[in-house]
């Protein structure tokens, strides 16, 4: 969603075009009411200008057209018709990707997903829900709540973000240690490539024949086909959970205790950490009740039989003292529980009513590094002089650094996304990677050229060539071209000398 | 190693320039399994050992040609294991193979599959290039998912050499339970039995009894095993190892051994032939005459899919038909990693 914070558009769509080999036609849009109904053609400037961005708004192109198919007779149609006159598609569900993946093309089509908003079908013994891609995240867990089942992954945006897009992102949540991300959780997909072909991937039963082409569409960020149906695997839901809250007054300590509870055996649904900044900023906003003078904080969720969550939790709480805890609380009831939880999701709100804007990171490092790393952070906000609030799915090493800036300041969003780069750079050093679950979209298509090589490049793009020879969907996303690492490398071999940080780059 | 890996590339650079396909071969433990093909061999039994382990990040990294007795034991050690229960063919048994086949054991419906558990993989294509797709932690979505892919495809799409796996804490405790009963009664239960919260581990029908393993806190097994309302096993381990390690009475047949994967409320029409049930119903082992066409047309209209596990004909096709579209996508992919089509070809289908 384009919220109200949306501002100025620092990256034209001519910039990612002129690392595009294909020059597309000019395209008279108007041709797609001819196969689609009216109001399912969007031409006007103003009734496109809703789509001119995802969640990272920092990143606008106007569409040339946007499209809302509600049938996969028409999304097939439109892709048939892209396909033979060689027009860029852009898929796009609820708009809440963080990594600008539904970032418009400026001559192509915007295809929006919305009005994919059915459940299809409910199968309580296979445990499987059977959706359109534009239901929501918690949609799916409500309708089949009384079956005693859910669907685990539960990305904070989950209230809003559709199926669709859950899988083109391989998105994840705080409960993945346990229950995993939207790649363990799908069974079968039905896909349009972008001839206009439906083909079906992996099926109803466990295994399927062929290669693991879900795996492979799980996460491909629309690179590689439109998704049309989802069917996604349900899990029973926990007889009873709990949460506890620990405090720390230095940040190794929580580190170790985090190894701690693992190397003892315990998986707990959930385990997040948060910093003081974080935790300054959020109690100021929801008064969860965490301890303001605290280092960190971290939250520990089990899940299970009543008998089963207080043993673990008891045995969790004994191992956090033993690791230099100064306070462990345990959720006395449902009611606390969601208090603890409350805080820790009202993170990135808190975040933005302590800054004008800020900037989510998402790099994934080994959990042992999290001091080392979290040092780090620190001293390039000194760097950049820019604040940052760190926010951490300890349990998977899933880090979310949130830098705090004022676009309104000249140079500052350039700063900001300087700092960010230099953070997955940090992630990437300590063997980690630089997306664990929002993707690399348009945002980190540069750090891309870091953590691959030329070789592997090439391997991405030849299998992208296999589903889509002409690069006609969701072009200059996801995978860099060499041209444009080459570029990059460029800019970095001159950055320590770069006496212009303002200038944008290109 | 790296002399090894360096000599893995030079035969691949070489398989390119003679045109001649280079056969991959582990520990040649499943040497029964998917299509018989001819090639130079490749024995990746020498590329060996574990690279890193740390049970407190939950993942191991080894090398191809590592045996699965020593990941097994070194996991073990550390109250940790593959939660996907792989199957311990024998002590040639290596990693590498256990991934490039992707076949998971008895645990797999309620803890996940090979390629679940699959964080990163360094391989080398078929243009002879050292590439490393994933990592060691637990969430990468920078990039395709190219691990996974790998996983299961045979050796088609490149050459493992060293891959990272996600661990999981050996369960508290364990009981099997076992009860005599009808086909039609076990297939009412098998499948639900998860659904009901019940700590379930691995379930099968042998054809004349159902066996159901229970794993976790000890006392919430011995809760659930109330529920459950069956009498407990003793044998349990010894069943579910030979289960996996395909030892059972199913797997040893002068006919066609088919490994049949449906969704768990589907039904087959089995002819009074010999069958075993796992998976809670989404497993059918089969020794059957009939013909290949006739067991895969069964498997397609139930919704899943066969593969010809152990066959009396070598030469027969042994992967469920795919989809025109979806061979061709298949074909496409198989041109990205190996366009010279020197690793494994023919292996899985006779095209790829």
């Amino acid at each position: 969603m384009c919220s109200g914070n949306c501002h100025k558009t620092v990256i034209y769509a001519g910039c990612h075009l002129s690392q595009m080999s294909i020059k597309y036609k000019t395209m008279n849009f108007s041709k797609f009411n001819e196969f689609l109904p009216t109001q399912a053609v969007l031409l006007s400037e103003e009734s496109r200008r809703v789509y001119e961005c995802d969640a990272l708004s920092a990143h606008r192109v106007m569409p040339g057209c946007v499209l809302l198919p509600d049938s996969i007779e028409q999304v097939q149609a439109i892709m048939s018709y892209c396909h033979s006159n060689d027009i860029p598609v852009v898929a796009r569900g609820a708009g809440t990707g963080l990594s600008g993946g539904a970032m418009p093309h400026a001559e192509g089509v915007l295809l929006s997903l919305a009005k994919f908003n059915k459940i299809i079908g409910i199968d309580p013994i296979q445990k499987t829900a059977t959706v359109q891609p534009g239901v929501r995240n918690l949609a799916i867990s409500e309708a089949v709540k009384t079956h005693g089942l859910y669907y685990a992954p539960d990305p904070s945006s989950q209230i809003a973000c559709t199926i669709g897009g859950n899988v083109a992102e391989n998105s994840g949540g705080v409960h993945c240690l346990k229950y995993g991300l939207t790649v363990h959780n799908i069974m079968q997909l039905k896909i349009v490539t972008i001839e206009g072909e439906i083909l079906t991937i992996g099926s109803h039963a466990f295994d399927s024949a062929g290669y693991d082409l879900l795996a492979l569409l799980t996460g491909s960020e629309g690179m590689l086909g439109v998704v049309v149906e989802v069917t996604v695997k349900l899990t029973p839901k926990p007889a009873f959970s709990r949460v506890l809250l620990a405090t720390f007054d230095d940040i190794e300590k929580a580190g170790n205790a985090v190894a701690a509870i693992i190397a003892e055996g315990i998986i707990p649904a959930g385990l997040e950490m948060m910093d003081q900044a974080g935790v300054r900023a959020v109690e100021d906003f929801v008064h969860a009740g965490y301890p303001t003078d605290a280092a960190a904080i971290l939250l520990c969720e089990m899940d299970g039989t009543q008998d089963e969550v207080e043993t673990g939790l008891a045995e969790v709480e004994e191992l956090l003292i033993r690791y230099g805890a100064s306070e462990v609380r345990v959720a006395h009831n449902d009611a606390e529980s969601d208090l603890f939880w409350a805080g820790r999701k009202a993170a990135f709100p808190a975040a933005g009513r302590v800054a004008p804007d800020y900037y989510c990171m998402d790099g994934t490092i080994p959990r042992k590094n999290i001091a080392e790393v979290l040092s780090g952070i620190n001293a390039l906000s000194d760097k950049y002089q820019l604040d940052v609030i760190n926010v951490f799915h300890a349990g998977d090493g899933n880090l979310h650094p949130l830098i705090l800036y004022d676009v309104a300041i000249p140079g500052e969003l350039a700063r900001t996304e300087a700092f960010g780069s230099d953070i997955l750079k940090l992630c990437i050093a300590m063997g980690g990677t630089i997306t664990g679950e929002h993707g690399v979209g348009i945002e980190k298509i540069n750090e891309m050229c870091i953590q691959f090589n030329e070789n592997e490049l090439k391997q991405f793009h030849a299998v992208k060539a296999a589903f889509d020879a002409k690069g006609l969907l969701n072009p200059g996303k996801a995978v860099p071209t060499l041209n444009r690492c080459a570029e990059f490398g460029a800019m970095h071999v001159h950055a320590g000398k770069d006496k212009f940080p303002d200038l944008e780059r290109y | 190693m790296n002399n090894k890996i360096k000599a893995i590339q030079a035969l691949v650079a070489s398989a390119i320039e003679q045109a001649r396909p280079v056969q991959i071969v582990g520990g040649d433990s499943k040497a029964f399994l998917a299509r018989s093909i001819t090639g130079t061999p490749l024995e990746m039994a020498g590329y060996s050992g574990i690279v890193s382990y740390e049970p407190t990040e939950l993942y191991i990294t080894a090398r191809a040609g590592t045996t699965l007795t020593e990941i097994n034991h070194a996991l073990t050690e550390q109250g940790q294991m593959l939660a996907f229960e792989p199957p311990h063919i024998n002590a040639k048994t290596t990693i590498g193979g256990v991934v490039a086949t992707g076949l998971s054991g008895p645990r797999r419906p309620y803890s996940g599959s090979v390629r679940d558990y699959v964080l990163g993989i360094r391989c080398i294509n078929g243009l002879a290039q050292d590439l490393t797709f994933g990592g060691q932690v637990m969430k990468n979505v920078a990039g395709y998912d190219l691990s996974r892919l790998m996983t299961g495809a045979y050796g088609t799409l490149g050459i493992i050499l060293d891959v990272s796996l996600k661990v999981m804490p050996l369960p508290e405790f364990e009981m099997t339970f076992k009860q005599a009963m009808p086909v039609a009664k076990a297939l009412s239960i098998m499948p639900g039995l998860s659904a009901r919260g019940l700590p379930v581990s691995a379930s099968a029908y042998d054809g004349k009894a159902l066996f159901i393993r229970l794993s976790g806190n000890e006392k919430v097994v011995k809760e659930a095993c109330k529920m459950l309302g069956m009498d407990e096993y003793e044998q349990g381990q010894l069943f579910w190892n030979e289960l996996r390690d395909y030892k059972a009475a199913i797997f040893n047949s002068d006919s066609n051994v088919w490994r049949i994967s449906i969704p768990v409320n589907a039904t087959l029409d089995l002819k009074n032939e010999p069958f075993f049930i796992e998976w809670g119903g989404g497993l059918y082992w089969l020794n059957s005459k009939r013909p290949a066409q006739e067991i895969f047309a069964m498997a397609s209209a139930a919704g899943g899919s066969a593969m010809l596990f152990r066959g009396v004909n070598q030469e027969q096709d042994r992967f469920h038909p795919l989809s025109k579209g979806l061979l061709s996508l298949h074909q496409g992919l198989k041109n990205a990693f190996d366009p010279h089509g020197i690793l494994n070809p023919g292996k899985m289908y006779a095209t790829l």
